[in-house]
């Protein structure tokens, strides 16, 4: 049997690339869309690297006529940067390091390990997700104002050290752990610290790695806590700092004509894009995994 | 006898006795309680005692010096009675009207491109996700880049379709919905992976026996794939208007909450007019009622998918 051009090119297509034919129409749309979906961060990156005279333009110009880093030294020169970004690694460093090591001890507490009153502190913990953090915020806000901790790493790193999904993640996976494992460690002689750091520990490699790319996400781009803390120019983050760029906060971004401020944006969002690109399993993964609650 | 009131109370007598003490029948694992520990002192001192002050607070009027006076509902009374907070709690509202539907419907359809697998897929999903990662600070310089009225790239190209410059985010009509906008693109790529998720688990079986009936591609989404993934539907737009009730980063980046008030929601409402005042009692009075309207849509939520299951 002989098939017309079509059939076998459908055919083929249907073997080669999983399509036919009659859906590249819907193809085509999907893929506008994912490329107007990145648009802005192209507009972006672009605009930070054009010369201030060729931002705003009566037409469309995707492309800098030439590339320049102005925008880019305005920015390092006008601001405190690189404070900013030590501020940034500092403060998401040690909040995902101490949230990740507490909430893997509170995980496996709660899961493998018997004691009064567990049952009862993972219920509260479990429950207070439902309840919005804000009404907390203001108390926190006022004690840390009252004792003198503003402008100090320590109240920024504090409140975000404590996080619940964390607890649920390392949980979830201390539950599907098999007990043989620590059975044989304690046949062996290590008593329930040595099973938890020996044996424990070094298997739960996957919701570390979960929980460690959400705190950490999280206190990168965090605004509203660093932002009540921090009111010293040197003792901000960069997700806070780079708000002087904001309409709101007597920016100059429309005379700037937007080169630093797209600028700004790119340091602070490169770090987590790259990351993300070359961990997108992780990152998909440990962002959504809070989620399974519902 | 003796022998036994002397192990009692030396210390390794203590530890031996510790050590065979029982709860519900097994022995207890004194060293949870040492793991327990770190994350739970700081969950009770800034989450549980901070709640309670909080709640406490909201019937107080306390400013940074002095004590706190008891002042009952007055707080709530003079949200009540204030036009701007009515009219943040509204705008908070709105927002969840329009920001959660539009990101359940969004992510439902980009989900269902991805999982078409057709060729690219791969950098559309990583397309889709990536605004999730970034700060909504830059997220919203970005947008109001974009949303310039006279040289942001959307109203270039809707002048190109012969549209007239819009004034997203400076006029009191417009302000909301280029939150909005902003809004839906970053945060899209978390409910559009969860639905992507769901997807993988809907069996190829079901939709190819549909197929084999002659149902069109639309038919099985509509009536094969939609019922089936109700649960996750349900949970996207939950956590959606949750984190909608609390928009505050995009629009303290964005518009402040102007112009005149048009773009404020309850948090910068909270962030303005209570915490930059120094009026805690005020401020959290804002967050209690949030709190009430958070818990009162979330149960309403619950009972209406109990009713349709």
């Amino acid at each position: 049997m002989k098939a017309g051009p079509v059939a076998r090119a459908n055919r083929w297509m249907r073997q080669r690339l999983n399509v036919t034919i009659g859906v590249i129409p819907l193809w085509l749309v999907g893929m506008f869309v994912t490329v107007a979906w990145i648009a802005p961060f192209v507009w972006t990156i672009s605009t930070s690297l054009k010369p201030a005279s060729q931002i705003m333009t009566a037409d469309i110009e995707w492309l800098p006529r030439e590339v320049t880093f102005d925008s880019y030294v305005k920015v390092f020169e006008f601001h405190p940067i690189l404070r900013w970004l030590l501020n940034s690694v500092i403060v998401a460093g040690t909040t995902t390091t101490l949230c990740v090591l507490f909430s893997m001890m509170a995980g496996y507490a709660f899961t493998r390990l018997h004691f009064p009153g567990r049952d009862v502190f993972f219920a509260i913990t479990l429950g207070s997700i439902m309840i919005p953090a804000q009404i907390a915020l203001i108390p926190l806000y006022m004690a840390f104002l009252k004792l003198g901790f503003m402008n100090s790493y320590p109240s920024m790193i504090a409140p975000g050290v404590v996080s619940v999904v964390s607890v649920y993640i390392f949980r979830q996976f201390f539950m599907s752990l098999p007990g043989e494992l620590e059975d044989a460690a304690f046949i062996d002689g290590l008593g329930r610290m040595g099973v938890f750091w020996r044996i424990a520990v070094p298997l739960a490699r996957a919701p570390l790695v979960a929980s460690a790319i959400l705190a950490f996400t999280g206190n990168w781009n965090g605004y509203l806590w660093p932002l009540l803390m921090a009111f010293e120019e040197k003792m901000k983050t960069l997700a806070v700092g780079i708000a002087v760029f904001a309409p709101g906060y007597g920016g100059h971004s429309q005379l700037e004509s937007f080169g630093p401020s797209m600028a700004a944006v790119t340091i602070l969002s490169m770090p987590m894009l790259i990351a993300y690109l070359f961990l997108q399993r992780y990152f998909v993964e440990g962002m959504t995994s809070g989620s399974i609650k519902g | 006898m003796t022998s036994m009131v002397k192990q009692r109370w030396t210390v390794s007598g203590v530890r031996n006795r510790l050590r065979r003490m029982t709860w519900r029948g097994q022995r207890i694992d004194w060293s949870g309680y040492i793991l327990v520990a770190p994350f739970l002192t700081l969950f009770v001192l800034f989450n549980a005692i901070a709640l309670l002050f909080g709640l406490y607070l909201s019937c107080n009027e306390w400013e940074v010096v002095g004590r706190p006076e008891w002042v009952g509902l007055a707080n709530f009374r003079e949200i009540l009675a204030d036009d701007l907070a009515r009219e943040a709690f509204l705008n908070t509202f709105r927002y969840v009207l329009v920001i959660a539907p539009g990101v359940t419907i969004v992510a439902f359809v980009l989900a269902l491109f991805v999982h078409q697998q057709w060729p690219g897929h791969i950098v559309s999903r990583a397309a889709f996700f990536s605004p999730v990662v970034c700060a909504p600070t830059a997220v919203g310089l970005i947008w109001v880049w974009m949303l310039d009225t006279q040289f942001g790239l959307i109203n270039q190209y809707l002048g190109r379709l012969g549209i007239p410059p819009v004034p997203w985010l400076t006029s009191p009509d417009w302000s909301w919905l280029g939150v909005s906008l902003m809004s839906v693109w970053w945060d899209t790529g978390f409910s559009f992976v969860l639905f992507l998720a769901a997807l993988q688990d809907v069996p190829a079986e079901l939709r190819e026996a549909a197929q084999v009936d002659g149902a069109t591609r639309w038919q099985v989404v509509w009536n094969i794939i939609l019922p089936l993934l109700r649960p996750v539907t349900s949970m996207v737009i939950t956590l959606q208007v949750i984190a909608t009730l609390r928009i505050f980063s995009q629009i303290s980046v964005m518009t402040q909450g102007g112009p005149a008030g048009s773009s404020m929601s309850a948090i910068m409402y909270l962030y303005s007019y209570g915490l930059s005042r120094y009026r805690f009692g005020y401020a959290s009075a804002v967050a209690v009622l949030l709190l009430l309207a958070t818990l009162l849509i979330t149960l309403v939520n619950r009972w209406l998918v109990k009713e349709k299951v």
